[in-house]
């Protein structure tokens, strides 16, 4: 096990090498000086032009293109991620205020989707063939058809316009700010975001379900004389269950994905909301270092994933 | 097993279907079955069928726009705005005057061409480089590996829109982004299969002949392994015009100025228009997803026909 745990961390490094010199590849190619990311914009406006060179050459700016990624992934390492272009506030503190709203709807959608995606799965499973089961099929094979933001421009036009039961957009009134006020907000772009997804867990529950009723340990316990929910939820939906884990981890990249767009139509204050603004802008370090942390944070939660997976199922083979 | 077993159990699919065969043969009113199964296989499955007819007619509307719509999708006709739709313009005007209906007809013309042209370009590179390291192996083959392994951790839209922050926006630059981000997945199909397809016997033939890697390769080996790749060109296809859609929406798709289906539903942003003017952005968003679900069926269909253990 922990042979299996330090190769996979060991394995991370080559693959953040590799990603972050890209970044800073694309730093280097797009328009700007790099000095202005650099140092925050109040300490760029006191300097002479002779200090700004002395400057650059402190930082090391006058050095070649391969010592330049070192000082600038030193800086990263010691959580200093320089400044967004157009405010000048330090990036890591503007994503920082935004993780947790992202991170807010994310979880709410991940965990409606697994919900509802493994109980439609297995119920698809168990009626095989049944009209339930053709239906949840094609409905699935529309759900992912369907543009998640479509969804939601539907969602606000049917519940927040004509309905009015939910608020139109964004995580608080103001004036409002206990956490129970983000519940009316968070329900209407969560439940979007996690539709989408919510299709492709089902269809993998299901045929992981099929596949863990055809084994043996089913038969044995059926012939046991355990009752039959017991068998199809107990013996078998645990350990259908294992793919679906796995499953999770491959759409996170998706997960991350769908806030941007989801992000902007809800105008919910999070992370993808702050990329898109910079896409907008012409932000670079700021896009550059969202696309950073965001990879950083899908490689990471997918180590987990693995590990998850490796506790769960002792057939992995930990080589 | 006899047939009063049979009977005991409940009939399934392939029973009624094999019913029907001995109900033909019986009465002699059974063809002889049609030169290519592949395709009349496919022609079997409705759905495909009726995706494929969805997918040509849009596909000849948009080709042939000007004989499908008077309009011109860009005339700006301020007389006009936002009218609700009638006789005179079946989906009604925009916010500054312009027919609806042939902003969608028209718009297909580039949406399907994002959709396309990045599919096929994504299959180029990802096909090609993946049957020659496939093939080859070794030392180019990990490195591409690990390549696509780093491409494939960004999330999709992230990575675009860096790009897009880099490269700047316009139609070629977006087809540009989509060929380069969307490779990895056709590179990891193709390689899967021809690393089960090097080690056939024919191969080890086509090498002792003295054949060069080139023609082993791509003539001999890469045509077997077609199927899997033509289901994810389809699949691909659908997938880009839904990124398409997302980014235009954004606003960081395609220029402003032309039309695409994305773009059309850019409005859609604006909260008055959502509400009170269904017919500017709901045609558009009925288009794109039924346009994606119809490639989305015939993708399935091809599947069902070129690996039959995909069927369940």
């Amino acid at each position: 096990m922990f042979v299996y745990f330090t190769r996979r961390l060991l394995y991370l490094i080559p693959m953040l090498l590799g990603i972050s010199f890209l970044i800073y590849l694309g730093l280097e190619l797009t328009p700007g000086d790099v000095i202005s990311y650099l140092l925050p914009p109040e300490a760029i406006a006191d300097l002479k032009p002779e200090e700004l060179m002395a400057m650059r050459e402190a930082l090391g700016l006058n050095d070649p293109f391969i010592i330049r990624y070192f000082y600038w992934l030193g800086g990263i390492l010691q959580g200093d991620f320089g400044y967004s272009l157009a405010s000048g506030v330090p990036i890591s503190q503007l994503v920082l205020d935004r993780i947790p709203a992202t991170l807010e709807l994310s979880v709410a959608a991940l965990l409606f989707s697994t919900l509802f995606g493994v109980i439609l799965g297995s119920i698809s499973a168990l009626k095989r063939g049944s009209l339930m089961d053709n239906s949840l099929t094609v409905f699935g094979m529309i759900g992912v058809s369907i543009p998640e933001f479509i969804f939601g421009l539907v969602a606000l036009v049917v519940f927040a316009l004509q309905l009015e039961w939910l608020p139109v957009g964004k995580r608080l009134m103001p004036g409002y700010d206990s956490y129970w006020d983000h519940m009316p907000h968070l329900v209407m772009p969560a439940m979007v975001l996690g539709l989408i997804m919510t299709a492709g867990v089902m269809r993998y529950t299901r045929s992981s379900m099929l596949d863990s009723l055809n084994k043996e340990f089913i038969r044995t316990a059926r012939s046991k004389g355990v009752p039959e929910w017991r068998v199809n939820f107990i013996h078998g939906l645990r350990v259908a269950l294992i793919p679906v884990v796995v499953l999770i981890g491959f759409r996170l990249p998706m997960l991350i994905g769908g806030t941007v767009i989801i992000e902007q139509v809800f105008q919910w204050p999070g992370v993808g909301d702050l990329f898109v603004n910079a896409v907008r802008g012409q932000n670079y370090p700021l896009v550059m270092m969202i696309s950073f942390l965001s990879v950083t944070a899908v490689l990471f939660a997918s180590f987990l994933i693995d590990l998850l997976t490796a506790l769960l199922d002792p057939r992995i083979k930990l080589e | 097993m006899s047939d009063a077993k049979i009977m005991m159990r409940r009939p399934t699919r392939l029973d009624k279907k094999f019913d029907l065969l001995r109900e033909k043969t019986e009465q002699g009113t059974l063809k002889a079955a049609s030169s290519n199964r592949a395709l009349s296989k496919l022609a079997s499955n409705k759905l495909a069928v009726l995706g494929l007819a969805f997918v040509t007619i849009m596909i000849l509307a948009s080709v042939f726009a000007p004989l499908v719509t008077q309009y011109d999708p860009q005339k700006v006709d301020l007389r006009m705005m936002l009218k609700p739709p009638s006789a005179d313009h079946i989906l009604g005007t925009d916010k500054i005057g312009r027919d609806v209906f042939a902003r969608i007809i028209y718009g297909g013309r580039i949406s399907i061409l994002v959709g396309l042209g990045s599919a096929l370009g994504a299959a180029l590179i990802g096909v090609s480089i993946g049957a020659y390291t496939g093939y080859k192996g070794g030392w180019w083959d990990s490195t591409f590996l690990r390549i696509s392994e780093v491409v494939m951790s960004f999330p999709q839209i992230i990575l675009v829109l860096m790009l897009v922050t880099i490269l700047g926006q316009s139609l070629m630059n977006l087809i540009i982004i989509f060929t380069l981000t969307g490779w990895g997945s056709l590179y990891r199909l193709t390689r899967a299969q021809m690393l089960s397809l090097r080690e056939e016997e024919y191969v080890q033939a086509l090498r002792a002949f003295g054949l060069n890697t080139f023609t082993i390769c791509f003539k001999h080996i890469l045509p077997n392994a077609l199927g899997p790749i033509m289901v994810n060109i389809t699949l691909s296809t659908a997938m880009f015009i839904l990124q398409e859609a997302g980014l235009s929406f954004l606003g960081l798709g395609v220029p402003l100025n032309i039309p695409t289906w994305g773009n059309i539903l850019n409005v859609a942003q604006d909260l008055r228009i959502l509400q009170n003017y269904w017919w500017v952005w709901l045609p558009s968003a009925v288009t794109i997803s039924l346009f994606v679900l119809a490639i989305n069926f015939v993708g399935d269909g091809l599947r069902d026909t070129t690996d039959p253990t995909m069927q369940g």
